[in-house]
């Protein structure tokens, strides 16, 4: 019986492990599981993120020509924080990008997080409108407007020097990236892939135990599992600095003491 | 008998005289390059080396898939060339450049492709038209006129044009066509600059690219080097380069400042306009025919012109 659990507990286990590895699909096998229910899973404000990142404003004809540091100073000055921006979630799915070319699904930006962690508006907003009255748009601030107030289709004719929203993106998140050493880096640390429904895809019988479903997962993302054979997440051992109170007692994990049933 | 030396100078004077007097309005070689080209300006600090307009490329022009994906890196590894199956690349080159941080060596990546010359080699060496300098800037293969002769492989300075050779009935020159279709059917950019994650391609009309890669040396002071590569290289040609790393360290040929067409053009114009070479070098060794027959008559009147 207690061994029975214990299979089951690593079935688990590696279900779980996988649905995070082939997150986009996970909706679609929660769903499959709860017997068809068209209930999926969506972050909070997702809706209203996907409104905004459809939002069109009008270009921003003439922006203030200073220096980062002089802007970075009045930035400071006027005060303007964190606490002063409506919103915190964002999907960076712009209809200029999209006119273009559609190779990926929106990119999930969490704006409090990096207001937050930089801690200097100016590093993103790095120019403002030279007046005030130029800018229309839903920014609490004519300081701080968004970046496709500026940055809208490539290769404008009329502002040849400003970059395309795409760009804009690039280059401002990648090399802050990396010399942060934070955050993705790669295409696919922020671009999710076009993933198909997999509600159609996905074949299980009316009641699947675990390893039924693991079985269909791997059907064809057998890549993916051998992936994660070399991952912690199937390699875990030993203590954990992370586990209060008992971050020198975890002796067991499945490099260790408990069993790889798979 | 042999022509006399003084005769030959006087013949060799007669047709100097006439090619001088040839009026040198007719002579001088004049550019067609269209005044109001598109290009694309290459920033090289800025490509990050994703292969997406290799990608781009060949799915625009329906070329075959390469062997290795479009996301395998290794390619970097050596240092390839435009052909019949890509008629764009990506190489990285180390020029000794080192990151700040973390004391690496740095990469920097140049894309190679035809670069749509001003006053294209290539369409001055095509004996039938096939190659042709549109109004559009881009330099235009047209298929149905090629005999394949190659020569525009031979003439061009960038070694771009390639043949498929292994196409036995039917074979083209193949190169960058600068999305031609993409720019007169639907008005949009050549799908390399479109996909570039960067920009680091921008497209515009030459004019104003030359103006804005100006304004990026002026606004960056010590970012580049102080040159637009394409912009006076064999006469300008419709690609543009900028670099932060010297040109000469990233695979960059040094080459002429002049149309390339231009001298051979000149020699040949002014040598067959009117037809008047041929018809003074026919004329001239007519003379010499005469003037032989006409002393060896005098020195042996007796013998008739047949022995029998």
């Amino acid at each position: 019986m207690i061994q029975q659990l214990f299979r089951l507990k690593i079935a688990l286990l590696v279900v779980l492990s996988i649905m995070l590895m082939v997150q986009p699909s996970l909706a679609a096998i929660e769903t499959v599981a709860a017997q068809n229910d068209d209930v999926v899973w969506t972050a909070p404000g997702q809706e209203k993120a996907r409104q905004r990142a459809q939002q069109i404003i009008p270009m921003v004809d003439k922006v203030k020509e200073e220096g980062p540091i002089r802007r970075s100073q009045r930035l400071h000055a006027t005060e303007l924080s964190i606490k002063d921006a409506k919103n915190t979630y964002f999907l960076l799915d712009s209809p200029f990008i999209k006119a273009q070319e559609d190779h990926y699904g929106p990119v999930r930006f969490n704006h409090g997080q990096h207001a937050a962690a930089s801690g200097d508006c100016s590093i993103c907003h790095h120019l403002r409108p030279a007046d005030n009255s130029s800018y229309i748009g839903d920014s609490n601030h004519p300081e701080t407007v968004r970046c496709s107030a500026c940055h809208q289709q490539a290769f404008h004719p009329d502002y040849p020097e400003r970059l395309g929203l795409k760009a804009a993106y690039h280059q401002s998140c990648t090399p802050c990236h990396q010399q942060q050493n934070k955050g993705p880096v790669t295409c696919s640390g922020c671009h999710l892939n076009k993933v198909p429904e997999h509600k159609q895809l996905v074949k299980l019988p009316e009641k699947p135990d675990a390893l039924q479903v693991t079985a269909e997962c791997l059907r064809c993302h057998e890549d993916e599992a051998n992936d994660m054979l070399h991952t912690a997440h199937w390699q875990w051992r030993g203590p954990s600095g992370h586990t209060q109170d008992h971050s020198r007692e975890i002796r067991h994990g499945k490099g260790t003491t408990a069993l790889n049933n798979y | 008998m042999q022509l006399k030396r003084r005769s030959f100078f006087k013949l060799a004077a007669v047709g100097a005289a006439t090619a001088i007097s040839t009026p040198r309005s007719a002579l001088a070689w004049q550019s067609k390059a269209p005044a109001d080209a598109f290009g694309c300006l290459m920033d090289i600090s800025r490509c990050i080396g994703c292969r997406k307009c290799e990608q781009a490329c060949n799915a625009v022009n329906e070329l075959p898939l390469p062997v290795r994906p479009f996301d395998d890196l290794s390619v970097f590894d050596e240092k390839r060339r435009p052909d019949a199956t890509k008629f764009t690349v990506v190489n990285r080159y180390h020029s000794g450049r080192v990151d700040d941080d973390k004391g690496l060596p740095v990469a920097d990546f140049v894309k190679i492709q035809c670069m749509h010359c001003q006053d294209p080699a290539c369409v001055s060496a095509c004996i039938t038209g096939a190659m042709s300098k549109k109004s559009n800037g881009a330099v235009h293969y047209d298929a149905d006129k090629c005999i394949g002769c190659r020569y525009c492989m031979v003439a061009c300075p960038f070694e771009i044009p390639a043949y498929e050779y292994h196409n036995p009935l039917t074979p083209k020159v193949m190169k960058c066509t600068l999305c031609e279709t993409l720019l007169s059917e639907q008005n949009k950019p050549p799908a390399c600059a479109t996909i570039c994650p960067t920009e680091a391609i921008t497209f515009g009309k030459r004019s104003t690219l030359l103006k804005l890669a100006k304004k990026r040396l002026h606004d960056n002071p010590g970012r580049y080097v102080d040159h637009v590569y394409g912009e006076k290289e064999v006469g300008g040609t419709s690609w543009l380069y900028l670099s932060n790393v010297p040109f000469a360290k990233l695979g960059f040929l040094k080459l002429p400042l002049k149309p390339l067409p231009r001298l051979p053009e000149t020699l040949q114009h002014s040598l067959f306009s009117y037809l008047w070479s041929p018809a003074l070098l026919f004329t001239l060794l007519g003379g010499v025919m005469y003037r032989n027959h006409k002393q060896q008559t005098l020195q042996h009147p007796e013998q008739p012109g047949d022995v029998s």
